[in-house]
C-alpha cells in the first residue's frame, strides 16, 4: 500500500497492513484487514475477545503466516521476512500469552534484548546501560534480581513491555500490556506510553481498558469476527453505531 | 524370479513385525501422548521370556507364546503404567524421555544378566520352520502366522477403536482425560488397559521377530526401533499409514540386502534403511510453529561466578594430583575415563541443559575426534590431531544440526538416535572397525609429561576442569543468556531480532566440538578404540548419567560422571550373575533421580545456597536508578500499602 501523497514526512505511516485475511480450518479468523500505524501516535487496536487482535500480531511480526494480505514498513513489504528479520527493521512486541525468559531475572530479560540489540544494530551504547535505562523508566528495580517465573503476571507484563523497549522498536506492538494493573497502574502506564510516542515511537496497542485507549489513542481501529468494522479518533469511535452493537451488552463504549 | 519372490516375501513378513510393534507404539502414544522409547525393549524382554518358557523349562510352544502374549506383558504393562506412566501425564517430553529411556536400559541390563550374552540361544521358529509352497517359494507356517497376527490385531484395533466404548474412550482420554472423568468415564482404567494392550503387541513383535533374526539382547532392542520409523510415517496417529510404511520399509531392506553389491560400505546399507527413513521423514515432517514457552519442572539452580568455578577446579586438580599417588594402573585409567566422560556430560550441559536441546547421539561425536585424533595426532598424539578431532566432531555436528534445528523434543531426540545409529551401524564398523582396534595415541604436550597412566590421569582431570569452566564462563556471558532465552521462549527471541535457529546452531557445533575433544582423550585411556565403544545405546547412557548428576550444572556432570566410575570400579569385584551392572543401575537410577534436571548436582548446590545464600546485590548499574512515578513502582507502592493493611 503505498503512503500517503502530498503530506509530509512525519505522516508517513510506519507500520502499514493491507487486505490480511487469515483463515484457520474453516474459521475466518481475520478477513480483509487493512490498517496504518503513524510514528508519534498511539493508534488503537480494539475489539470483543476473539475479534482476531492478537493474530492481527502474529501476521504483523511474522509468527504466523496469513492465507493473504500485506505486511509493509516504511512502505517496504516485508511480508515475506522471518520474524527476526522483521524486528531488525525495529519492529518489537509484548505478548498477551507471556512468552518471558522465565528462567532468567528481570534484569537479565532486560539485559539480554539489549543485547540482541547491540548485535544486529549499529547504535554503540553498551547492553547494560541500556538496559539500567529501561528498568528506570518501567519501574522494575525492585524486582531486578527475581527470576521472573516466579513474578505475578502483571509484573511479568511490564517485563516483556521493558524487553521491548531495550531493542529501541520504532514500531512497539503492545498486547494487552495493562490487564492486571489497577487505574492508578494503568495511568502511569498510559504516561508511560505518551511519554513513548512523544519521543517519535509509533504504538499499536490492543486494550480491553476502553479509558486507557480513549485517553491515549489518537487513533483506532475496531475489529469484529475478524472484520474491521469502524476506524477514527476516539471521539469517532464512541459514537459510531457499529461499534456500540459490537460492544452491545457491555456498554463500556458508550460510557 | 524365485530370488526376487523370497526377498519379497521376507520383507513382507519383516514389515508385519514392524507394523505390530509401529501399532503398540501408537496406542500408547494416541491414548496417553507418551512416546514409550523403551517399547523394543520390551519386545525384547518377551521374547527371551518366551524362549524361558518354551526353550528353557520345557512348557508347550503354545501354552509359552500365549502365557507371555496375555498374563506377563499386559501384567508388565499395568505394572509400568502404575510405577512409572501414570506421574507422567502432562510432564515435559524430557521426563518422558529420560524415564522410558532409563526404562530400556535396565530392561537391557536384567536381560544381560538372566541371560547371559555369552551363551548362544536360539528360540525356533514356530512349527519348526516347516511350511508350504507357493510356486517355488517355501512360506512357513511362521511367516503365514505372522501375517495372520497382524490381520487379526489391525482387525481388532479397528472395532476398538471405532465401535467399543473403551476404545472411544481411550480416545477421548488424550484430549482430556479430567473431562473423560466428569463425564463418569475412568481414564486411569483406559490408560492402564493402553499399556496392558501396547506390550502385549510388543511381545507379539518380539516373539515373532527373535526367531527370523537371532536372540541376542541389544540386536532385538534396536532392531525393534525400525519400527519406530514406520510409526513415525504415520505421525505417531495414523494406523494404516504406520503399517504400510512398515511393510514399504522392510521390504525396501530385503531388496537392499539382495540386489546391493555384497561388498565394502554399501553391505551396511540394509541395516541403516529404516534409520535413514526415520531420519528423512522427520525432517520433512511439517513441525508446529515456534512453540511457546514452556517452564522447566524444576528451577535450575544458579550459574556458578567465575571465582566460584575457578577455585573449585583448582582444589579438584590438586585432589586429583594428590589421588593419582594413591591408585592402581587400572584404576587411573577409570578415572581418565571418568573425567573423558565428565567432558561428555559437559557438552550436554551446554546444549541439553542450556539449550533445551535433547541429543542421543553424543558418543557419535566422540567417535569421530577418537578418529581424527588417530589418524592426525598419529602415533606421537601430536596436538593437532586434538584440533582435528575438535573440528571434525564440531564440523560434523554443523551438518547434522543444519536439517534437524526446526525440530524440537521428541522429534529431535529421535533424529539424533537415528543419526546415531547409522554412525553405529554403517560408519564406525567401516572406520573404526568392530574387533580389530584402532590405536589411539595419548596426546603429546612439549615439556609436560603425559604418557604415563598417572599423567594421563591428571591430564583428563585438568582437561575437564579447563572445558567445565569454560562452559559455565559461555553461560555467565551474553552467549550463555541468549541460549539460555531461545529455549525459553523461541517466539520472544525471534520477534527481539534473534536468529533462533542460528544460536541453535552455534550451540550444537559446539557441544558436539566438546564431545570431539572428549574423544580425542578417550581414545588415549586404553590406546585403541573400536566401533563397540561409540554405539548408539552407550549415547543413551550418557545422556541418563547426564541427568542423574544433575544436567544443568557443571557439579553435575562430575557427579554423573562419578557415578560411571563407581559402577567400573565395582564391576569386577561383583558375582558374574549380576551382569551389566551399569546399564541396570543405570536405568534405575535414571528412573529415580533423573526425574529431576537439576539431579544430584541439584541438591548439592542448593544445600550449598542454603549454608551460605547468595549477596541479592543489584547490578552496579542499577544502584543509583530512581523510578519514582513510573509503573512498576506504583505497582509495588501499592504492595505494600496492601500488605501494611493486612497487618
Amino acid at each position: 500500500m503505498p503512503a500517503t501523497r502530498g503530506a509530509g514526512p512525519a505522516l508517513d505511516p510506519v507500520l502499514e497492513v493491507a487486505d490480511l485475511s487469515v483463515r484457520f480450518g474453516g474459521i475466518n479468523a481475520v478477513s480483509d484487514v487493512s490498517l496504518s500505524v503513524m510514528p508519534g501516535r498511539v493508534t488503537g487496536l480494539i475489539g470483543p475477545n476473539g475479534a482476531g487482535k492478537t493474530t492481527t500480531f502474529n501476521v504483523i511480526t511474522g509468527l504466523q503466516e496469513p492465507t493473504h494480505g500485506s505486511v509493509f514498513i516504511d512502505g517496504k513489504e516485508i511480508s515475506t521476512l522471518p520474524p527476526y528479520k522483521r524486528a531488525r527493521l525495529g519492529l518489537a512486541r509484548t505478548f498477551q500469552r507471556l512468552e518471558v525468559f522465565g528462567s532468567l531475572t528481570v534484569y537479565e530479560n532486560v539485559l539480554a534484548a539489549a543485547e540482541f540489540h547491540k548485535s544486529w544494530s549499529s547504535d554503540p551504547t553498551p547492553p547494560v546501560k541500556v538496559a539500567a535505562e529501561v528498568i528506570d523508566r518501567v519501574g522494575l528495580r525492585r524486582v531486578a534480581n527475581a527470576r521472573v517465573d516466579a513474578l505475578p503476571t502483571g509484573i511479568s507484563r511490564l517485563v516483556e513491555l521493558g524487553r521491548a523497549l531495550a531493542t529501541r522498536p520504532r514500531v512497539l506492538l503492545l498486547d494487552e500490556v495493562g490487564s492486571g494493573l489497577n487505574p492508578d497502574e494503568t495511568a502511569a502506564l498510559g504516561d508511560l506510553m505518551l511519554a513513548l510516542v512523544s519521543d517519535g515511537t509509533a504504538i499499536l496497542l490492543v486494550e480491553h481498558d476502553v479509558e486507557l485507549v480513549m485517553r491515549v489513542c489518537a487513533q483506532i481501529f475496531v475489529l469484529d469476527f475478524g472484520r474491521l468494522i469502524a476506524s477514527g479518533t476516539p471521539a469517532e469511535i464512541q459514537n459510531d453505531p457499529g461499534v456500540q452493537a459490537a460492544y452491545l451488552g457491555s456498554d463500556e463504549i458508550a460510557s | 524370479m524365485t530370488a526376487f519372490e523370497g526377498f519379497l516375501i521376507t520383507g513382507l513378513v519383516t514389515g508385519c513385525i514392524y507394523a505390530l510393534i509401529a501399532m503398540g507404539l501408537v496406542v500408547t502414544y494416541t491414548t496417553t501422548g507418551i512416546f514409550n522409547f523403551s517399547h523394543g525393549a520390551i519386545a525384547m524382554f518377551a521374547a527371551y521370556m518366551f524362549w524361558q518358557l518354551w526353550q528353557g523349562w520345557d512348557l508347550n510352544v503354545i501354552l509359552s507364546f500365549l502365557l507371555v502374549l496375555l498374563v506377563i506383558a499386559p501384567l508388565f504393562g499395568l505394572l509400568i503404567e502404575v510405577l512409572l506412566m501414570r506421574p507422567l501425564r502432562g510432564a515435559s517430553v524430557d521426563l518422558m524421555l529420560v524415564i522410558t529411556l532409563g526404562l530400556l536400559l535396565a530392561l537391557v541390563g536384567i536381560a544381560n544378566s538372566a541371560w547371559s550374552p555369552t551363551v548362544t540361544r536360539v528360540l525356533p521358529q514356530l512349527y519348526n520352520g516347516d511350511g508350504f509352497r507357493v510356486g517355488k517359494v517355501l512360506v512357513s507356517w511362521h511367516e503365514l502366522i505372522t501375517v495372520g497376527a497382524l490381520v487379526a490385531v489391525a482387525i481388532v484395533l479397528r472395532m476398538l477403536f471405532t465401535r467399543a466404548r473403551v476404545g472411544v474412550a481411550m480416545r477421548a482420554v488424550v484430549d482430556n482425560p479430567d473431562l473423560v472423568a466428569m463425564a463418569g468415564g475412568r481414564p486411569i482404567r483406559v490408560q492402564q488397559l493402553s499399556w496392558a494392550l501396547s506390550c502385549s503387541l510388543a511381545a507379539l513383535g518380539g516373539m515373532l521377530l527373535a526367531p527370523i533374526q537371532q536372540l541376542n539382547i541389544l540386536n532385538l532392542t534396536l532392531l525393534v526401533v525400525d519400527g519406530y520409523a514406520a510409526a513415525i510415517i504415520g505421525r505417531l496417529r495414523n494406523l494404516p499409514v504406520s503399517v504400510a510404511g512398515a511393510i514399504v520399509i522392510a521390504v525396501g531392506q530385503q531388496m537392499a540386502q539382495g540386489y546391493l553389491p555384497n561388498s565394502g560400505f554399501l553391505t551396511r546399507v540394509q541395516n541403516i534403511i529404516p534409520m535413514i527413513v526415520l531420519f528423512i521423514v522427520l525432517i520433512a515432517l511439517p513441525q508446529d510453529r515456534l512453540k511457546s514457552a514452556t517452564f522447566a519442572d524444576a528451577v535450575a539452580p544458579r550459574v556458578a561466578s567465575l571465582r566460584a568455578s575457578v577455585s573449585t577446579g583448582t582444589v579438584l586438580v590438586v585432589a586429583a594430583l594428590i589421588t593419582a599417588g594413591f591408585l592402581s594402573g587400572p584404576n587411573l585409567k577409570i578415572g581418565a575415563n571418568g573425567f573423558v566422560t565428565g567432558i561428555e556430560l559437559l557438552s550436554l550441559v551446554l546444549l541439553t541443559g542450556y539449550g533445551g536441546m535433547t541429543s542421543l547421539c553424543v558418543l557419535s561425536f566422540v567417535g569421530l575426534g577418537a578418529f581424527a585424533m588417530s589418524h592426525v595426532g598419529g602415533s606421537g598424539g601430536s596436538l593437532l590431531g586434538v584440533l582435528a578431532a575438535i573440528g571434525l566432531a564440531g564440523g560434523v555436528g554443523a551438518l547434522v544440526a543444519l536439517p534437524t534445528l526446526r525440530l524440537r523434543g521428541l522429534y529431535l531426540a529421535l533424529a539424533t538416535f537415528s543419526f546415531a545409529t547409522v554412525m553405529d551401524l554403517a560408519v564406525f564398523t567401516q572406520i573404526l572397525g568392530t574387533g580389530g582396534n584402532l590405536a589411539v595415541a595419548r596426546v603429546h604436550i612439549p615439556g609436560i609429561p603425559t604418557q604415563s597412566d598417572r599423567a594421563y590421569f591428571t591430564v583428563c582431570a585438568v582437561a575437564f576442569v579447563l572445558v567445565a569452566i569454560g562452559v559455565l564462563a559461555l553461560r555467565r556471558g551474553s552467549f550463555g543468556r541468549r541460549l539460555v532465552a531461545t529455549n525459553d521462549s523461541p517466539a520472544a527471541c525471534a520477534t527481539l531480532g534473534v536468529n533462533v535457529n542460528g544460536t541453535k546452531l552455534i550451540t550444537f557445533t559446539i557441544a558436539a566440538g566438546l564431545a570431539g575433544f572428549a574423544g580425542a582423550l578417550a581414545g588415549g585411556v586404553p590406546g585403541s578404540v573400536s566401533a563397540n565403544d561409540f554405539a548408539a545405546l552407550g549415547s543413551l547412557v550418557v545422556l541418563l548419567l547426564a541427568r542423574i548428576g544433575g544436567i544443568n550444572t557443571a557439579t553435575g556432570a562430575l557427579l554423573g560422571a562419578s557415578t560411571l566410575t563407581v559402577f567400573s570400579v565395582a564391576q569386577p569385584h561383583l558375582p558374574g550373575w549380576v551382569g551389566q551392572l551399569q546399564y541396570t543401575l543405570t536405568g534405575l537410577a535414571a528412573i529415580s533421580v533423573g526425574r529431576s534436571p537439576n539431579g544430584f548436582g541439584g541438591r548439592i548446590a542448593s544445600l550449598i545456597e542454603r549454608v551460605r545464600p547468595r549477596s541479592d546485590e543489584l547490578p552496579e548499574e542499577l544502584t543509583s536508578v530512581n523510578d519514582d512515578g513510573t509503573v512498576g513502582s506504583v505497582f509495588f507502592a501499592e504492595e505494600k500499602e496492601l500488605a501494611h493493611a493486612g497487618h
